[in-house]
């Protein structure tokens, strides 16, 4: 029987889409592959925090989820951090189980990121992606105040696109289907408004394999 | 019946947005907001049906509840169907409107989304932001899941824009369990909808060319008539509710019971008594302690104000204990914990066989009741059942050994 959860960490309203596009297709995936999934964001998190660190959570399960209605990924075994940046600061390896993924968008490779890492011991894997440069994802620096106002809300209020993914999204959700394969890239793709970032992360991926034990 | 259906579909979505579908479904005249989490979500999603041209409705954002009130019990007066919604102090902000709005019987329906009071004033679920205003007149009842709060949407308004009723609603979900938790949920073709609830008409709207008097001061002696008539309102409702419920389950073929949901109840001993989202993870826990050979159920309230006394006697008497489930807070109560317990003893009072109650008091500040605190607590009826009476009155759940 198996049972995971998918933890991604992005910056609030900012990019609060992205992160939220990840648990969603991912969730919506496994639940067409027959399986019981979940998508959802941090409840404490949803106020509106522009910038600051929020989750979303996804859970996929062979069986029926239980534990639906309890707030938070207590043993994320998959880590997604949307902004490089946030790999510093604040422990989201935090109940972490042996043998974990995590997910970084970054241009650095993982032999550098993972100095920033809190508890690396338990990865068996460091996956960098450079998400940002794969989507061409110029407005991640310039735009800040027109994407402010473009997303009014955590909650989705006010997102002009309906697209799923059509941003630094799609590489990272690449990123964690290819190496966790939590769903099959037949069922995801589709979903993916972002084709081809989503195909050009495939190829380029830097991926460090280690040895987890347990802490 | 309608023959074709080709526009229900099933869609997934959370109880925020569950509720502004109903909305939309119902097709409101006037929508009065104003933000407070977790209902927010609500009215950001109707505000978005308003402004793609989706739903034809006034949206109004009052400056606080209390405004978002008034602008509601004003515009039903004109003969508006209106939906209002709020969660936590946003509900006590507007308690001056709620006697009022029954007073003047008008079916205004608010959609609550529970949050705690202040303290801890955290986002998540308690009920006593709604139970607190349960003896004003207006018919509340809560949803479990997504599909249910949608579905008790449209039925409110059915029942409450009944002649023989004209009443307001609380369709009240929890805070997060429901309002953030996506399910699958099944949109009816609009021709179901047409078909169950007709128009909103009201029999006497303010019209300057009909005039009325709406609200007229008036003097004690006029006082008993007035509140003999509202609380008959209340009590006939009760046979509308039924009708309603049996109507919605013959259009869209979803049967609630409309009183009380009972789960693995057959031979049952012990029961929880609860009402809204924890039911979800209280039937897990059921289930496994079942496969262990406890006879553990279920029974769930739906509808709380009009009480279905008799309702609840007759299921409750069956069994052997009850632990009441509270999730509200009511200091100084009869049980020193929440408000279930009180009307649950009201009810059980006539019965001929009684069963020992206990009142449990978890999930306060929304904490989600888990698998082990519905084992801690069948445990704890187990042991009043062995011993013949209870231990007290009150447990604090996660507090005891």
């Amino acid at each position: 029987m198996s049972y995971t959860e998918l933890t991604v960490w992005t910056r609030g309203i900012i990019m609060d889409k992205e992160g939220r596009d990840i648990v969603n297709s991912i969730s919506a995936s496994a639940r067409t592959e027959g399986k019981y999934a979940q998508a959802m964001e941090n409840y404490v998190d949803n106020p509106d925090r522009t910038n600051a660190p929020t989750r979303k959570y996804c859970r996929v399960s062979d069986s029926v989820l239980e534990n639906e209605l309890t707030y938070e990924n207590e043993h994320p075994n998959i880590v997604v951090l949307v902004e490089g940046t946030m790999v510093k600061g604040w422990d989201y390896m935090r109940g972490m189980p042996p043998g974990g993924t995590l997910v970084i968008n970054t241009h650095y490779s993982p032999e550098y990121m993972i100095r920033f890492v809190p508890g690396p011991e338990r990865l068996a894997q460091l996956v960098c992606v450079d998400a940002a440069k794969l989507a061409d994802h110029k407005w991640l620096y310039y735009r800040l105040g027109e994407l402010g106002l473009d997303r009014l809300s955590t909650e989705g209020a006010a997102e002009r696109s309906r697209k799923i993914a059509p941003d630094i999204a799609a590489p990272l959700i690449a990123a964690v289907v290819k190496t966790t394969n939590i769903v099959k890239m037949a069922t995801i793709t589709p979903m993916i408004a972002n084709k081809h970032a989503f195909d050009m992360a495939l190829e380029e991926l830097k991926i460090m394999q280690l040895n987890p034990v347990a802490v | 019946m309608p023959t074709v259906l080709e526009k229900k579909k099933t869609v997934r979505i959370n109880g925020c947005v569950a509720s502004a579908q109903a909305a939309k479904y119902a097709d409101v005249d006037v929508i009065a907001a104003y933000p407070i989490r977790p209902y927010t979500a609500t009215m950001m999603a109707l505000a978005q049906m308003v402004a793609n041209g989706e739903l034809d409705a006034e949206y109004i954002v009052a400056d606080s509840e209390h405004s978002q009130l008034s602008i509601a019990h004003g515009a039903a007066s004109s003969g508006a169907r209106v939906f209002t919604g709020s969660s936590g102090v946003g509900v006590q902000f507007a308690y001056e409107l709620y006697s009022p709005i029954s007073g003047s019987r008008m079916p205004v329906q608010m959609m609550i989304a529970d949050r705690t009071l202040d303290p801890p004033g955290d986002f998540g679920s308690e009920h006593t932001d709604a139970l607190s205003t349960r003896d004003m007149g207006w018919l509340m009842g809560w949803a479990c899941d997504a599909q249910e709060a949608f579905d008790n949407h449209l039925m409110a308004y059915r029942i409450g824009e009944d002649p023989r009723v004209l009443l307001p609603q609380m369709v009240c979900q929890d805070g997060f369990f429901v309002s953030h938790i996506t399910g699958d949920v099944e949109l009816p073709d609009p021709t179901q909808v047409k078909e169950f609830l007709p128009p909103y008409k009201h029999p006497y709207p303010l019209d300057p060319r009909h005039p009325v008097s709406h609200g007229p001061q008036i003097m004690p002696e006029q006082g008993p008539p007035l509140q003999l008539e509202r609380a008959r309102a209340m009590e006939g409702s009760m046979a509308v509710i039924e009708e309603v419920h049996k109507e919605f389950g013959e259009i869209f073929g979803r049967k609630y019971d409309p009183w009380v949901e009972e789960f693995m109840t057959d031979d049952a001993e012990v029961v929880f008594f609860l009402q809204g989202a924890h039911a979800v993870t209280a039937r897990f826990a059921i289930q496994h302690m079942r496969e262990k050979g406890l006879k553990v159920g279920m029974a769930r309230l739906r509808t709380i104000r009009p009480y279905p006394t008799d309702r609840v006697c007759e299921v409750l008497s069956k069994f052997k204990v009850v632990g009441v489930i509270e999730t509200n807070m009511a200091l100084g109560s009869p049980a020193s914990g929440g408000a279930l317990y009180a009307d649950a003893c009201a009810a059980l009072y006539e019965a001929k066989e009684r069963p020992l109650v206990i009142s449990f008091m978890a999930g306060m500040g929304g904490e989600a009741i888990v698998l082990k605190e519905f084992y801690w607590m069948a445990e704890k009826m187990m042991q009043a059942l062995k011993r013949g009476k209870i231990e007290k009155r009150t447990h604090w759940v996660g507090f005891e050994e």
